[in-house]
């Protein structure tokens, strides 16, 4: 598989398809890093593993770059899914960026809770099938059970953040600017452990329909905060109501966005009136 | 774990066209309602984001109620039809944690008439206050 996206770099670099090819590159010292691969010869030293989020780097290599600079990158199966909402959000241009898509395996999958562990333009490996993250053990325990247990489960586990922003940060798509987590209107600045509920509520709320599963926020988490596990419930509820899956298609926007009439609930009709408590006017 | 009884606090987002009316009815009937509700008024509940509610949540808010028009009657287009899917969104997330979904109330279309709203503030009144305390979120410290 590595010489196939190597085999594949080289190429759209030898035939100026792309200017540059970002992946990741191991230095002296076996030190490995994100690099930018300008010529087919340096491609060489290109590896794959360990598992690097490439989205929010290319949009900003993109950024840097005159117009017409264009970049390939080689993406997993949750990094070409960022890539995509990143298009739809206008923060990459399609046309200046490739994408060399390799599959990862079952391992890595069962590792991510990968419902989709490759990308749709497929370029090197085979696609193997993905695990189906709600049936996961890990992820039950802080779904199920009744509504008090759960809070405690949260609160104990979210008490422990240090506010590194590193969920943030890490995050594939997060880029806003200003960003209403540095808001004192928002979530009060300079108090640590973050204040719970605005804090992490809308740092997830954010993600709800933007989410790919990538899981990067969790890996970033320096003290091990099921992150992910809060956007699940929230991919699933999309995907159950509006049949809609977060980076698949770049030409398809959020159904939150949009009136039932553009993008309506399948099986549902459009309510008239709406209770949550259920009751009749 | 206590319930929420006697610490209720109830904050309603009234779209102007319909939950403001059935609010305003409410008080010039004398209607004896719950004291616990205070009431924000926007121009549509479209302009309710979700982060507003949480931020509600996070102030000490017991209850939030977003009432708007009709799914079909919005007085601008259809700025309520987002706004609904964004607020279901938003109690998927409440659930997922455990605060709880029914801390939310959505109405949309069913309080533009001043009993309509009282009944509504009285029912949501009692269901908030049989919930289980938020305190273990919001009191860091202890």
């Amino acid at each position: 598989m590595l010489d196939q996206v190597k085999q594949k770099s080289k190429e759209i670099l030898e035939k100026k398809e792309a200017d540059g090819v970002l992946g990741l590159k191991k230095g002296p010292w076996d030190v490995i890093h994100p690099h930018v691969f300008t010529t087919p010869a340096e491609v060489d030293s290109l590896v794959l593993e360990p598992k690097w989020l490439f989205a929010k780097m290319a949009r900003a290599i993109l950024r840097e770059k005159p117009q017409a600079w264009r970049l390939a990158v080689v993406v997993r199966g949750c990094d070409e899914r960022a890539v995509v909402e990143l298009v739809k959000r206008n923060q990459i241009d399609r046309e200046r960026l490739l994408t060399i898509g390799y599959a990862c395996d079952g391992n890595q999958a069962k590792t991510c809770l990968c419902s989709r562990p490759y990308p749709r333009k497929l370029d090197a490996g085979s696609a193997v099938e993905g695990v189906d993250p709600l049936a996961d053990e890990r992820v039950k325990a802080y779904l199920e059970g009744d509504a008090a247990e759960r809070m405690e489960k949260w609160a104990a586990q979210l008490k422990r953040c240090i506010k590194c922003y590193g969920c943030r940060n890490s995050c594939p798509i997060c880029v806003c600017v200003p960003c209403k987590l540095e808001d004192d209107v928002w979530v009060e600045r300079g108090v640590v452990p973050a204040e719970m509920v605005s804090f992490h509520l809308i740092r997830a709320f954010h993600l709800s329909d933007t989410c790919v599963a990538c899981g990067a926020c969790q890996e970033a988490c320096p003290v091990g905060i099921p992150l992910m596990t809060l956007q699940l419930s929230m991919r699933e509820a999309l995907r159950k109501d509006y049949n809609y899956e977060a980076g698949l298609d770049a030409n398809r926007k959020s159904p939150v966005l949009f009136d039932f009439e553009k993008e309506p609930r399948p099986g549902q009709a459009v309510p008239d009136w709406v209770d949550s408590m259920g009751k009749k006017p | 774990m206590s319930a929420e009884k006697g610490n209720v606090k109830i904050l309603v987002f009234a779209c102007r066209w319909c939950g403001l009316i059935g609010a305003d009815g409410a008080g010039r009937k004398r209607i004896e309602l719950p004291a616990s509700y205070r009431v924000i008024p926007v121009d549509c509940a479209g302009y309710v984001e979700p982060d507003a509610v949480i931020r509600a949540f996070a102030s000490g808010a017991t209850g939030v109620a977003v009432l708007g028009c009709h799914v079909g009657g919005c007085r601008f287009n259809d700025a309520n039809h987002p706004a609904l899917k964004r607020l279901e969104l938003l109690k998927t997330l409440l659930d997922t944690t455990g605060i709880g979904g029914k801390r939310l109330l959505l109405g949309f279309g069913t309080a533009h008439e001043s009993h309509q709203y009282a009944e509504m503030i009285v029912d949501f009144h009692r269901e908030v206050e049989g919930l289980p305390s938020m305190a273990s979120w919001l009191h860091i410290a202890e």
